[in-house]
């Protein structure tokens, strides 16, 4: 979907779902890219003396997740007219398989401007959400 | 990045502004960003164009090396808006205050908001990011 199509765009259509596979190694790199080194990613003995119970990924790298799936939907539009606003509801563990999801709620249009809203979703494999929320994307609309 | 000197969670309250963090992104750090994250867009593939989230994560990481925040703080919800698309040729500036610090029984909540600017002063993305910190006690 590009936007291009922005006025084949409607209400309840799904995004191009994302599928992502959780290493230790992605999180390794992850820390190292962003310089976040908080040992509950990164220190598995430290972790594993939390509540958590082991390492965790960043949460920034979930919503990286999303980030990219609006940049599949919507282009150069998601970087200078997107927004997020999601909540962190569990945690991703390494080994987990992290389905990230996207659907318009809302489509609003307004001189020459159009709005779209997405309800996005990233879920482990059983289901339990990681982030829930909602990510908007401006753009001029196209005849 | 220079190493900050760094602000116990206590000394916080709603108004307090850090230190502004000045950074750059050069081609080999958002090529590693993208490994990790495993972004294989191909807009950003000419290194013209970066992805809005490493910019976060970079402001993200600069408040995270000038607070303390006791172990077992979450990261509980976040918002972010993308105001200007940026490139490997920019100087950022990242600029931080606390919007709200609340306690409720033994939770406190810290809501920090921050936005980036670049080299022109354009705003290149806001943010909103808010932690609880769990039996957290002003003692400790």
């Amino acid at each position: 979907m590009g936007l291009g199509q922005l006025t084949e765009l409607s209400d309840g259509m799904n995004l191009l779902e994302l599928r992502k596979l959780i290493t230790q190694e992605n999180i390794n790199l992850y820390a190292e890219a962003s310089r976040d080194f908080n040992p509950i990613h990164i220190d598995g003995d430290f972790a594993r003396q939390t509540p958590l119970g082991g390492t965790i990924a960043h949460g920034m790298l979930i919503l990286a997740y999303i980030s990219e799936m609006m940049t599949v939907a919507f282009g150069q539009n998601w970087l200078t007219g997107g927004k997020l606003n999601v909540r962190f509801k569990n945690p991703a563990r390494p080994g987990d398989t992290i389905t990230v999801s996207g659907r318009i709620s809302k489509i609003e249009s307004n001189e020459g401007q159009t709005l779209i809203r997405c309800d996005v979703l990233c879920e482990n494999q059983s289901g339990d959400s990681v982030i829930t929320g909602e990510a908007s994307v401006r753009a001029e609309k196209r005849a | 990045m220079p190493e900050k000197q760094r602000i116990e969670y206590s000394q916080l309250e709603a108004g307090y502004e850090f230190s502004p963090s000045s950074y750059q992104l050069d081609s080999s750090i958002v090529t590693a960003y993208l490994k990790a994250v495993e972004d294989t867009s191909g807009l950003y593939q000419d290194n013209t164009l970066m992805p809005p989230m490493v910019i976060a994560a970079y402001a993200m990481a600069s408040l995270s090396e000038t607070i303390c925040l006791p172990s077992g703080t979450i990261h509980v919800s976040q918002e972010f808006e993308f105001i200007g698309a940026a490139s490997t040729r920019d100087t950022f500036i990242s600029y931080a205050r606390v919007i709200r610090k609340q306690s409720r029984g033994k939770f406190h909540l810290l809501i920090v908001n921050f936005n980036v600017i670049n080299q022109n002063q354009k705003t290149v993305l806001a943010g909103k990011t808010s932690f609880i910190l769990p039996e957290y006690s002003e003692d400790t």
